[in-house]
């Protein structure tokens, strides 16, 4: 596929193959210099771009530099010190909570989200209407400030005062502590990410859906495939791709969970929903030890490429089941 | 009749998905129009004298007690709407020509490229965050407009780079081979033939690129100093020490997320191609 882009597909030659080599060859040269300035042109389009990139790889690398320091914000000159601040962390009872409870953040993201999405986009695909509506309707969190929409949910779910409460004490079920109890912290946490989150799974795979050939759809009910077998046997293989994509996208985005939490929670309390991305912002700017604030972000980095790098190969190989 | 059944039961759970995502919406914009009392009234009150004071607390300033300054929070908007104004610009300015030739003039090295741009979609900002702290302390560029518009970069170009890129790959070649069949260069092909017919992507890249960076926090709260403060970062704000004001951050939250409804109702048929990077389109 790659060569159907390519812009100037080689011109038929003018002379047959063994005719005169000096009626070739200017016009071969001619064609061979515009080919290269064409190539300079791209090159130069292309230069900003790659400066910027570089502009990002450098503050990376010297954060990678950083973690293998003793850099902290008040000594003048850092050592070098190996992988001494990756050892401290494995042995560091806090970082190795703080990995588990990512991990299981991330699990309990995907359990939650991904069947409730695929519910949803079903829901949603039913009906025209219901899908146009939806689909307004979904976007709105997206496109709310993840800040704002924590700051919102902290507001309902105010253990005195909120309106979850109230709400919940009409139907006559005891008031919860939501984000105030080490318990329930993280499951709170854990439904605000859904409603910020969910409607991005769920239009994925509306998209997804919408996208499957109504005949296929048409053929299995007429084969007297009942609602159920259908989307087990039709639409599911289906959106199998569109689910590892957003299971791609998920789990990136709720391994470096930042935003929900921090205006939230800031971690607490104690430490349950103090996630690794939260851990190294605090270790850099509460504690001044960019060091080991770098090496719990490297280790963090680590982990989104290498299930993302894991993810993406299934990807591929789902797309390639679909045809 | 056996029918109905099921299609109540689907009513009913469409319906509470709706509630499910609008309620919290509708509550937060009550409350930026509830006073002070109805606010903390517990049993929260649905019916109320809506008051515009949390509106005139947030843009005009505070004429009581708890002060933070006049009109603070307009600044905070100021600072936002020049961050991410400018981060988009320039991300246009570098993304849609590298865009171009990235696809045009294709090998593996360039699409190794690509994928690195895609990468930083997925990785944890402070990788680059807080090292470019560092930096930008020595440099001069931290609590700077340029300084944050430049790191933004690593949240806008990715996606401009993308999303122009699947609109692109739809593009005739045939036409583009006209214009250079008239001598025009690959940039001059770009600006006259290309980018009026791809303009729907350039315009949906620049919303999405726009509303990323605006909702952005870690960037703000990282390098951003008493001067460029955006909005993310002022909301906080609201948590004060001893209590948290809600009224006023209802406020704020409602302003703040207006750019992000604003486009919504502007662009949702490529919203959802913009928001996986145009990925599995």
């Amino acid at each position: 596929m790659t060569t159907s882009h390519r812009v100037a597909p080689p011109a038929p030659r003018v002379a047959p193959q063994g005719a005169t080599p000096d009626v070739k060859a200017p016009q071969d040269r001619s064609r061979r210099s515009a080919q290269r300035r064409r190539q300079r042109a791209y090159s130069l389009m292309l230069l900003p771009a790659l400066l910027l990139l570089i502009g990002i790889m450098i503050p990376f690398a010297q954060g990678v530099w950083t973690s293998l320091t003793d850099k902290k914000t008040y000594i003048a000159n850092p050592s070098f010190v190996g992988l001494a601040n990756y050892a401290d962390l494995l042995m560091d009872p806090r970082f190795l909570s703080s990995l588990g409870r990512t991990l299981l953040y991330v699990a309990s993201i995907l359990a939650v989200q991904l069947p409730l999405a695929t519910f949803v986009a079903v829901l949603l695909a039913r009906s025209s209407i219901g899908s146009y509506l939806g689909r307004r309707v979904l976007v709105l969190p997206l496109l709310v400030p993840p800040i704002v929409a924590g700051l919102m949910w902290k507001t309902m779910m105010q253990p005195s005062s909120g309106v979850l409460n109230h709400l919940l004490g009409l139907i006559g079920l005891g008031p919860l502590p939501w984000l105030t109890d080490t318990g329930t912290a993280l499951w709170s946490v854990v439904l605000i990410d859904t409603w910020a989150f969910l409607p991005f799974s769920a239009l994925i795979l509306l998209a997804g859906l919408q996208s499957l050939p109504p005949e296929i759809e048409e053929a299995s009910r007429v084969d007297g495939a009942g609602a159920w077998k259908a989307f087990k046997y039709v639409s599911l293989p289906w959106l199998a791709p569109y689910l590892v994509l957003v299971a791609i996208f998920r789990v990136a985005d709720s391994l470096k969970q930042f935003d929900l939490i921090w205006p939230v929670t800031r971690g607490g309390p104690l430490d349950s929903t103090r996630l690794l991305h939260v851990m190294g912002y605090e270790e850099a700017f509460r504690f001044s030890s960019p060091a080991s604030a770098m090496a719990i972000i490297f280790i963090l980095w680590l982990l989104v490429y290498g299930i993302s790098f894991l993810l993406l190969k299934l990807w591929r190989r789902t797309i390639n089941a679909v045809g | 009749m056996s029918r109905t059944i099921p299609k109540i039961g689907f009513l009913a759970a469409y319906v509470a998905v709706i509630t499910f995502i609008m309620f919290p919406l509708v509550w937060i914009v009550m409350m930026s129009f509830k006073g002070y009392d109805d606010v903390i009234a517990f049993p929260p009150t649905f019916l109320f004298a809506p008051t515009l004071e949390n509106y005139s607390s947030v843009l005009l300033g505070d004429t009581g007690s708890m002060s933070s300054g006049a009109g603070e929070f307009v600044r905070y908007l100021g600072n936002s709407m020049l961050i991410s104004g400018g981060a988009v610009a320039l991300s246009l300015l570098v993304g849609v020509p590298a865009a171009y030739a990235l696809i045009r003039n294709r090998t593996k090295n360039e699409d190794s490229i690509s994928f690195t741009f895609l990468s930083f979609r997925f990785a944890p900002e402070l990788m680059v965050i807080i090292p470019l702290y560092g930096i930008y302390q020595r440099v001069r560029l931290y609590d700077s407009y340029l300084g944050l518009i430049l790191a933004h970069q690593l949240i806008t170009v990715p996606l401009v780079i993308w999303i122009v890129r699947t609109f692109l790959a739809d593009v005739p070649v045939e036409i583009e081979e006209a214009a250079q069949l008239d001598g025009c260069g690959p940039l001059r092909t770009l600006m006259r033939v290309v980018v009026p017919v791809i303009r729907p992507g350039v315009a949906s890249a620049a919303i999405l690129a726009f509303i990323f960076s605006w909702n952005n926090l870690l960037m703000g709260l990282v390098l951003s100093g008493q001067g460029t403060q955006p909005v993310t970062v002022g909301i906080l704000q609201a948590i004060g020490f001893d209590q948290v004001r809600w009224g006023w951050m209802a406020a704020a939250a409602v302003i703040s997320a207006l750019p992000g409804m604003v486009a919504a109702l502007y662009m949702q048929r490529h919203l959802v191609q913009g928001l996986t990077m145009g990925v599995g389109k």
